[in-house]
């Protein structure tokens, strides 16, 4: 809550001071258009440029693939909006949680069968959400060094547990036969993801936990006075992001038909870039699960795009890097000068 | 709000010892850096000696991560983070290769951390984000370039004989890579608490708002701060660089958790304005130990992560603000629950209107 309060209180001595305020007022207008609605805009025209100019962009085969790289990072990330939402920043432990969902559900299930992996998974899932939830919720510890923590500690206990090894699902198994239903060049993945963004758009616009969420984020101290047990709806909002981490999975693993512990690199950063490219606020209470999905349908087409134009890996993180600074830049700026 | 203060007026007049050494271990920042600090050593001692024979290479490993959590000080301190230090590390090591000889390499990896300084300052004090956010782009945008730059392939340095040379004791057993962290360390103590600007650090990160009142450039301090956390860490970088005879992108993939982990053991306060270089300097020779005696004693690198992950975690669940707030969280659940209970008791079913 310190912070909440000292980051407007940085900018005092540094907004433009001299510009007369009716240009100010234009230009905070525009910039809170761009952070609030921008997003559509640029999605539909990156969609459209992708298109018309790159070659074998719209074909069914790429579509279809630009579908399933975007879903599993779609439903983390729409989980992960909850906590973005409550002010928390982010979860970084996302990548340990995806990869345990994957390694649990291919592995168990070809050992102990499927309702008993999915059950482990589970299990595995409200325990990464509790502990993080805990010590977010209950102790206040900073959740961007706390969720670095269990990162750490999940991806070791994977790995030694593991043996690093890669699993492979059985060849025409449930798992595999599940991965391959599409419906034209829709694949299932991109049907989970629509899903989960229903069932949570619907919890965190209309239920009494979501607006709690929503709350919480736009200003915790007054959401406790009123009574609220605020730790408990900052473990909720971990709990559902571990469940949503643990889905997505299962739609990598199911699509696939593999797992292994490195398959979840970079979902943090990528998730992340979705939600506030989608125009959720960092600094909390603001943001919606419909954002959130039109930032990863951007985040993805982005990628693909710079993959079919034999751009490397390099850039492509060197160019969601600078889109996650520009879009945290524009929202701050918007808020600074709407404020004055 | 909720800074940590030692400054209890109205606490305590009964001096006893129990009192007297609570109000030193609540003054003192580093209790728990030293606490695990024993505890590592005697476990070290009892299970495997050769940490203390091979002192060396434990004191080398301390100034790895230990030089880039010494930086990071300074920017926790202010209450901000600064999560773009290990690909600071990276990209400073890769450019350095780049350089046709070392001495104009070591000043290219330097400038590159005052770049990375300035950036980051200019996003946290100018457009005013906040600093996880954009160290966090910054982490992944270094990182890219890094890989940009060596198309992710590890570039050997041109002079292979100073960089060997450079690896080899120069006083004792002492590499001169322990002596550039002991310096390093020494120079950010004077800094911190006999040079105004840096005591100055202290006021930033308590109150903010106060320090702006009391006259204190808030601005320029937090540009000092992001400087000298991205020159350190460049100069770990470089250091790396040369012990290794190359630079590899690839490299220095557990200093950010590492060097977090040393810097919050040592009871550098993550809310800021509470914590030194000594506390920092005990955190990262308690993992730096603990890490050589997992190592010894043959335990695998992913055991070694979960270690060091779970060691972080209960150093941030264990800092005292988070304390308090977790013995308030319970006490409020408790009470709300003894305040149900009584509801019931005192409305029995026979009194409710039907």
């Amino acid at each position: 809550m310190t912070r909440l309060a000292e980051s407007p209180g940085t900018a005092v001595s540094t907004a433009p001071a001299q510009t007369e305020p009716d240009q100010a007022s234009t230009a905070a207008r525009i910039l809170l258009w761009t952070a609030e609605r921008g997003i559509v805009v640029f999605t539909l025209l990156l969609v459209l440029a992708s298109v018309v100019f790159i070659d074998g962009f719209a074909s069914p085969v790429n579509i279809t693939d630009v579908f399933h790289r975007a879903a599993p990072i779609g439903i983390v990330a729409v989980g992960m909006t909850f906590v973005v939402i409550s002010g928390n920043y982010l979860d970084l432990s996302v990548v340990a949680q995806v990869a345990t969902g994957a390694v649990i559900l291919i592995g168990v299930s070809n050992s102990h069968g499927i309702p008993l992996a999915i059950l482990t998974a589970v299990v595995v899932a409200c325990l990464y959400g509790l502990v993080n939830g805990i010590a977010v919720g209950y102790f206040k510890a900073n959740a961007v060094i706390v969720t670095l923590a269990t990162t750490y500690v999940g991806l070791g206990l994977l790995r030694w547990l593991s043996g690093g090894s890669i699993y492979f699902g059985p060849k025409n198994g449930v798992i595999a036969n599940v991965g391959d239903i599409k419906l034209g060049p829709v694949p299932i993945s991109a049907i989970v993801l629509i899903v989960m963004a229903i069932i949570l758009g619907f919890v965190l616009s209309r239920t009494t936990f979501g607006f709690l969420v929503r709350a919480f984020g736009a200003n915790n101290e007054s959401t406790r006075l009123s009574g609220v047990n605020t730790p408990h709806v900052v473990l909720g909002a971990f709990l559902i992001t571990a469940l949503a981490a643990m889905v997505a999975g299962f739609v990598l693993a199911a699509f696939s038909n593999t797992a292994v512990s490195t398959m979840s690199d970079g979902y943090d950063f990528r998730a992340l870039a979705a939600i506030i490219l989608g125009g959720t606020s960092v600094f909390g209470g603001r943001g919606s699960v419909l954002r959130t999905v039109l930032g990863v349908v951007f985040v993805s087409v982005l990628t693909n795009v710079l993959v079919l134009s034999n751009i490397g890996y390099g850039w492509q993180q060197v160019a969601i890097g600078t889109l996650i600074v520009l879009a945290v830049s524009v929202d701050a700026l918007a808020r600074r000068m709407s404020k004055k | 709000m909720t800074t940590p203060q030692s400054l209890n007026f109205g606490d305590n007049p009964v001096r006893t010892k129990a009192n007297r050494l609570r109000r030193v271990l609540r003054r003192r920042p580093e209790g728990r850096a030293f606490a695990l600090l024993g505890v590592v050593a005697v476990a070290a001692l009892i299970f495997e000696p050769l940490v203390f024979t091979a002192y060396p290479v434990t004191l080398s490993r301390v100034a790895l991560v230990g030089l880039v959590a010494l930086g990071l000080t300074v920017v926790i301190l202010m209450g901000e983070l600064d999560l773009s230090v290990a690909s600071t590390v990276v990209l400073a090591g890769v450019v350095m290769a780049q350089m046709p000889n070392i001495p104009l390499g070591i000043l290219a990896a330097l400038a590159t951390g005052v770049v990375v300084g300035l950036v980051n300052a200019f996003f946290v004090v100018k457009v005013g984000i906040n600093s996880f956010i954009a160290t966090l782009g910054m982490l992944f945008v270094l990182k890219g370039l890094a890989v940009v730059i060596s198309s992710s392939k590890p570039i050997p340095l041109d002079n292979i004989t100073f960089a060997v040379k450079f690896g080899l004791p120069l006083v004792g057993a002492l590499t001169p890579r322990i002596l550039i962290f002991v310096v390093a360390f020494v120079l950010l103590h004077v800094f911190l608490t006999r040079v105004r600007a840096g005591r100055e650090a202290f006021a930033v990160g308590g109150n903010r708002q106060a320090a702006r009142d009391a006259g204190i450039p808030v601005n320029r301090r937090l540009v000092t701060g992001f400087v000298m956390c991205g020159v350190v860490a460049a100069g770990a970088g470089a250091i790396d660089t040369l012990e290794r005879t190359a630079a590899d992108p690839t490299a220095a993939s557990t200093v950010l958790l590492s060097s977090f982990a040393a810097a919050i053991i040592g009871g550098v306060a993550l809310t800021g304005g509470r914590g030194s270089v000594l506390g920092t300097l005990i955190g990262a020779l308690s993992l730096g130990t603990l890490e050589v005696a997992l190592t010894l004693t043959g335990v695998q690198v992913d055991i070694q992560q979960i270690f060091i992950g779970g060691v972080l975690l209960l150093a941030v669940m264990t800092d005292p603000a988070s304390l308090r707030a977790a013995s308030s969280s319970i006490r409020t659940f408790m009470q709300g629950l003894r305040a149900r209970s009584t509801d019931r008791e005192l409305t029995p079913p026979n009194t409710l209107p039907s």
